[in-house]
């Protein structure tokens, strides 16, 4: 259905996306640590602006939910 | 009555924001017809892009083995200098075309920007107003004028996020497949002018994703084939080098109070658009449908994150400098025509309806549209505090210089990455210029040069691209061995320093074999002149 000619995302499946990818998102951030054992330092800057992003993405996202089949 | 007197308010205050944002864009043309008549380097680097210019006329690639002499490479794409060559068969070489260039490519964008503002708001007024915010920019005043190629990749991502903004709504296939794939090219031009544009293709991706999945998907494979050809291409015919050179030595650290400075100082001069940007884009994803603007502005974002790496600075944000000054004119246009339009959603109910019937007090926020770009325009106060006319409009507003050689500049320059430019240049900058010129004919041997306009200049060869030398050795990537041992054995007859951008070990080679001979002021700069070193004598 996706690849329809017609097909263009709606605010669900737009929010569906972005809440989906900022919870991924958010678990990849913490697993860099958790697989990378032997690294000091815990949570750099970057990884909490990207957890940051992560939430924000994720907040969004459940927020466009609700708006049904608008258009994207 | 009361609408009417409204109106004329209005009408004055439009009229006041147009004529002090039509005042920046006089103060930008002197600034860069007094460059363009700036024989030296102005920025640094700039030698660099005409030497990368002068490359190319010649039918050279500048992605050069840096072990080998001149030890001169480049990091930049090819696009710009490309654009540039045929102007060195033409006028040989020299500054003033590239920064020509440039200007006349800000002016462009500025055209583009307003032309988009227009086509969403039919408002000229408006349109004016985006175009000139553009220019007022702190941060476009002073690198438009550059011999330096990011404002030209700004000009292909804002005409390419131009063209594709309407291109799915174009009924004929055929068209709309010419339009798209027109844009995705003029995205392919932005990334080989700058690798930065990668953000800008990301954000038009999305784009056609979102409104067609599999229309984007076709035309990303497109896209993408084309992109890669190139890039195999120019590798293939450097050996590597343009790998080498303008990808591995391009990944660089991020200090991370640069770049949260440069978005502080972002903020601060460009506040006023930015917030009716970031309302629209609020707009876009609850109540209409997400425009290319919004996508960009938000993935431009991604190029201020990067101005805190090594090389990184202000300009970094001049393609979210364009995407807001989009932004904020199609919601001025919107708010001044009264078309905003709400659709039925929870949000709705909950933030518009109840507040409907203060309707007609809100009828009064068209007085908001010119107070933001008059409030723009003092946030972005620059201004030379020198010189007949300025020195007195200076003294009108009080204002005493805060920078480099009589320049006054709102940024206040606390931020590090923020270029120390945008002052004029004198005759005493260009007298000082042919001096160091002079310097580099009378030796004997060749002379190693921070900046490369005293080499071309007395007709020596260039010898080097320290800020390359410095991204290569940062990654691993450069050697050294063959130009340090040049410099022990003081086969140079100068070395002209300025910032010190070369690497480490070749500063320390430096500081063994040469002592400075003298220092010349030049352009807000010292320019250190070394000579080899009497006790050091290979």
């Amino acid at each position: 259905m996706i690849f329809s000619k017609c097909y263009t995302f709606t605010k669900r499946t737009l929010g569906v996306l972005l809440t989906v990818g900022g919870l991924l998102g958010f678990a990849a951030i913490f697993a860099v640590d958790i697989i990378d054992i032997g690294r000091e330092g815990g949570i750099g800057p970057a990884q909490r602006i990207a957890l940051g992003v992560c939430v924000a993405l994720t907040l969004i996202g459940l927020s466009l939910i609700p708006l049904g089949k608008a258009q994207a | 009555m009361r609408g009417r007197s409204l109106i004329s308010i209005n009408r004055i205050l439009l009229t006041a924001a147009l004529l002090i944002l039509a005042g920046y864009f006089v103060i930008y043309g002197v600034y860069a017809v007094n460059l363009m008549q700036f024989p030296f380097d102005y920025d640094q680097g700039e030698g660099f892009e005409l030497v990368d210019t002068i490359l190319f006329s010649q039918g050279e690639f500048p992605y050069r083995d840096t072990d080998t002499y001149p030890f001169y490479s480049s990091n930049y794409p090819p696009l710009f200098h490309v654009i540039a060559a045929p102007l060195v068969w033409v006028f040989g070489e020299a500054y003033w075309y590239g920064r020509l260039l440039g200007f006349l490519g800000t002016l462009v964008t500025a055209s583009a920007i307003g032309y988009a503002v227009f086509r969403e708001g039919k408002r000229r007024d408006i349109a004016l107003l985006a175009a000139l915010a553009f220019l007022a920019s702190n941060t476009i005043y002073h690198i438009g004028p550059l011999f330096r190629q990011h404002m030209t990749m700004v000009l292909f991502e804002t005409l390419a996020v131009i063209v594709l903004a309407g291109a799915n709504e174009i009924i004929n296939p055929r068209r709309r497949r010419w339009v798209i794939a027109l844009g995705l090219l003029l995205i392919v031009a932005a990334g080989y002018t700058k690798q930065l544009a990668v953000f800008t293709a990301a954000a038009a991706l999305i784009f056609l994703f979102i409104r067609q999945p599999r229309r984007a998907i076709l035309a990303g494979i497109g896209f993408t084939i084309v992109g890669a050809a190139i890039f195999v291409w120019l590798t293939w015919a450097t050996d590597g080098e343009w790998w080498r050179q303008a990808i591995r030595a391009n990944v660089n650290l991020i200090n991370y109070d640069q770049t949260v400075g440069l978005f502080r100082l972002w903020w601060g001069l460009h506040g006023f658009l930015i917030m009716p940007a970031l309302l629209l884009v609020l707009y876009e994803l609850y109540f209409a449908r997400l425009s290319i603007y919004s996508i960009w502005l938000i993935a431009s974002l991604g190029q201020g994150a990067l101005s805190g790496t090594w090389g990184g600075g202000d300009s970094y944000f001049a393609t979210s400098i364009a995407a807001v000054c989009v932004l904020s004119g199609i919601f001025a246009a919107r708010t001044l025509n009264r078309a905003w339009q709400f659709s039925d959603n929870y949000l709705s109910r909950i933030f518009i309806i109840p507040f409907r019937r203060f309707a007609p007090i809100l009828a009064a926020s068209g007085l908001i549209v010119p107070l933001l770009y008059i409030g723009y325009g003092r946030a972005v106060l620059h201004i030379p505090t020198q010189g007949a006319v300025f020195e007195n409009i200076a003294d009108v507003l009080n204002l005493e210089p805060n920078a480099l050689n009589g320049f006054y500049d709102s940024a206040t320059r606390i931020v590090g990455g923020y270029a120390d430019i945008g002052h004029l240049t004198t005759q005493a900058d260009i007298d000082a210029g042919w001096r160091i010129v002079e310097i580099v004919r009378m030796s004997d041997r060749p002379v190693l040069s921070e900046e490369a306009a005293f080499n071309l200049l007395a007709g020596r060869d260039v010898i080097t691209n320290p800020t390359q030398l410095l991204n290569l050795s940062l990654n691993g990537l450069f050697n050294g061995d063959a130009l340090i041992r040049m410099i022990d054995n003081q086969e140079f007859g100068a070395i002209i320093l300025r910032a010190q951008f070369y690497p480490a070990n070749v500063l320390q080679a430096i500081a063994v074999g040469y002592e400075p001979s003298e220092t010349i002021p030049m352009n807000g700069f010292n320019y250190i002149i070394l000579r080899p070193r009497a006790s050091a004598s290979p």
